[in-house]
């Protein structure tokens, strides 16, 4: 399969007062055109930053180095140019907050057609039809009318089914979902998914969902990448990750995560601690403070992400 | 069992001042609307709805934090509703309340040990220091931090370690409830196991009743003996665990079960699914007969001009359809 995104040895840095914070070390990931890739770690994990330092949009103490490639095309520190025509063309970011992501002070239908206008060249008139045909793919009730409505006068769910329409207008080849449904209700939630796994199985967009909610991740995803204080620490086939999770930090999470499919008379098994310190991070393997299987190894050298099976790794020094 | 605590045709309802270009009149929001239930010791009732759906405020009207427009909160007795202030502080060492965001219900400046120790100030003035710091260190212990800790301030402590203390602080005082609203919503999936089980232990060693509001349908499976669906204000369906996510028998609760994603990747969602369309109507601009009505599969034209009651489809098994015969 063709990668049409290749992140090589990603390292995100932040300069605080306190020091310097590493939010991503030596990420490598690819993903492949047309699937879904799910990227699910807690908050601080890094998994927010990857992507937020592939469209350029890091915070200014924020720096990064390493590669991204988008079809070749270097990302990473690219030139305005280069990432204007790029961003909100062939690729797009939804945001967890939608209210955030539109302008208040514009009309949705005003916002939505600008996107068209630049990036295509539509006329005002062949973008606003275009709008509203998005409008409605996205069950937008009365489109025409919402066309002249502001952000604000639409509910969160509303504004997220906005933000897809106006991330998909020019048909991007990739689109990264920052935890698209975390905010809302789960009728609304449900909604949202069923309207992106539409999405990937009919235009062949590449999609990358970022997420915290492995049940979100198994009803959508083809291959999910597991990350722990700013690292990968297992990457395979979803259906790997469920049946056969292979890192100790996978395995104790879904263990611990409370489902309608566990027995609610037995206690969850939890994972003891606090996620690791981001300005002090340990030397060795950044779970070896919370792991049950902890040998001499763990807390000297840092696992590198080695493969398990066909497709499928774990950064771990235990024998698999 | 017999309850300890009887809320019986609660309403709490917020008006809005008329002002402004777009209210010419004053409003009433009608948060919580005519919700009755019983809390046994020793049980956790879970309050399941998404926003808006007035849980929070089923919460605090219980405990007297707003003022409920209608209806009776009966504890020990007496009516919670009908006492004045000064009973209700009383009252108030045997109910507690467990927040949402942990570190905004904390206050920053006062040492965790404070923070702790506030409840027996007031509940038990006459309890000498020493037998007060005793007491707060074993408590700090019982929910997994270290005594040392009690000279530091909220601001040291993640959101996991600050629920801890709001749960310490809320269990000083040996209360018989505790309303705990969505205290695990902003916290880390692998954080929220961990507070879900010291809830279920400390309910385990002191048999505290815990009223458990959450949206997370999961969660609230995990950690209730009975579930109680709220939607814009009314009870939608009541029962227990096993009956109510067995054979859920609301279409709104059997829309709300089928939403929520299921960690198995051999199970799709879409053949899953119970999609509802739409979105939630106004709380200020409910729709007449079935709040629930304009979003139903089930509606009927009877929905629009007769409010449902909560019929009994089985013994302690409560539903608020026309049409629950057919579900």
């Amino acid at each position: 399969m063709t990668p049409v995104i290749e992140c090589q040895q990603l390292n995100v840095r932040f300069r605080t007062d306190g020091g310097a914070v590493t939010a991503v070390s030596d990420l490598d990931f690819n993903l492949n055109a047309g699937e879904c890739l799910g990227v699910v770690g807690e908050s601080g994990s890094g998994k927010s930053q990857t992507f937020l330092a592939m469209f350029g949009l890091l915070a200014h103490n924020g720096t990064a180095t390493g590669s991204i490639r988008y079809r070749g095309t270097e990302l990473l520190n690219a030139p305005r140019s280069t990432l204007d025509g790029l961003r909100g063309n062939r690729l797009a970011m939804i945001f967890q907050d939608a209210l955030s992501g539109l302008t208040p002070t514009m009309r949705i239908g005003d916002q939505m057609s600008e996107v068209l206008m630049r990036h295509q060249g539509l006329s005002r008139r062949n973008a606003r039809a275009r709008v509203i045909e998005a409008l409605e793919v996205v069950r937008i009730a009365d489109p025409e009318q919402r066309f002249s409505a502001y952000p604000f006068e639409m509910s969160g769910g509303m504004r997220q089914r906005v933000m897809i329409a106006m991330a998909t207008l020019c048909r991007p080849e990739v689109l990264i979902a920052d935890e698209p449904t975390t905010a809302l209700d789960v009728t609304v939630q449900a909604q949202v998914l069923r309207l992106l796994n539409g999405l990937k199985n009919h235009t062949g967009t590449s999609l990358v969902l970022i997420t915290h909610d492995l049940g979100v991740v198994a009803g959508l995803c083809d291959r999910v990448l597991i990350m722990y204080a700013g690292r990968a620490v297992e990457l395979g086939p979803v259906r790997d990750i469920f049946r056969r999770p292979a890192h100790p930090y996978t395995q104790a999470l879904l263990r611990s995560m409370p489902s309608l499919i566990i027995d609610p008379g037995k206690d969850l098994p939890v994972i003891p601690g606090q996620p690791p310190d981001l300005e002090n991070l340990p030397a060795g393997c950044p779970f070896a403070s919370r792991c049950l299987h902890t040998q001499d190894d763990c807390t000297t050298e840092r696992p590198r992400l080695r493969a398990v099976g066909p497709d499928h790794s774990r950064a771990c020094h235990l024998p698999a | 069992m017999t309850a300890l605590l009887t809320v019986e045709h609660l309403s709490v309802h917020y008006s809005l001042p008329a002002g402004g270009l777009f209210r010419r009149r004053p409003l009433t929001l009608k948060a919580v609307d005519d919700v009755s239930f019983e809390l046994r010791a020793g049980e956790t009732l879970g309050v399941v709805g998404e926003t808006g759906c007035g849980k929070s405020s089923l919460g605090k009207g219980v405990l007297q934090l707003v003022k409920p427009a209608a209806g009776r909160v009966l504890w020990e007795g007496q009516d919670l509703c009908a006492l004045p202030a000064e009973a209700i502080k009383r009252c108030r060492k045997d109910l507690q309340i467990i927040f949402q965001d942990p570190l905004s219900s904390l206050n920053p400046r006062m040492t965790i040990g404070e923070i702790v120790a506030e409840p027996l100030e007031v509940h038990y003035p006459a309890l000498a220091r020493d037998d007060r710091r005793r007491r707060v260190d074993a408590m700090l212990e019982r929910v997994g931090l270290r005594p040392e800790m009690r000279n530091r301030y909220p601001n040291e402590f993640s959101g996991g370690q600050c629920q801890r203390i709001s749960i310490a602080r809320a269990m000083i005082s040996e209360p018989k409830v505790i309303v705990c609203d969505e205290p695990v919503s902003s916290l880390d999936v692998s954080i929220q196991a961990q507070i879900c089980n010291l809830l279920r232990d400390l309910q385990r060693d002191t048999g505290i009743a815990l009223l458990f509001i959450s949206h997370d349908l999961s969660i609230v499976r995990y950690m209730s003996h009975r579930v109680l669906v709220m939607y814009l204000g009314r009870v939608m369906e009541t029962g227990g665990r096993e009956e109510f996510f067995g054979a859920p028998r609301h279409p709104y609760s059997q829309a709300l079960i089928s939403a929520v994603p299921v960690p198995d990747p051999d199970r799709p969602p879409a053949e899953r699914s119970l999609v509802l369309d739409g979105e939630l109507p106004s709380p200020l601009d409910p729709p007449s007969g079935c709040v629930f009505r304009t979003r139903c599969p089930l509606a009927v034209p009877v929905c629009i001009t007769q409010m449902p009651p909560l019929s009994e489809a089985a013994p302690g098994h409560g539903v608020a359809c026309h049409r629950w015969q057919e579900t």
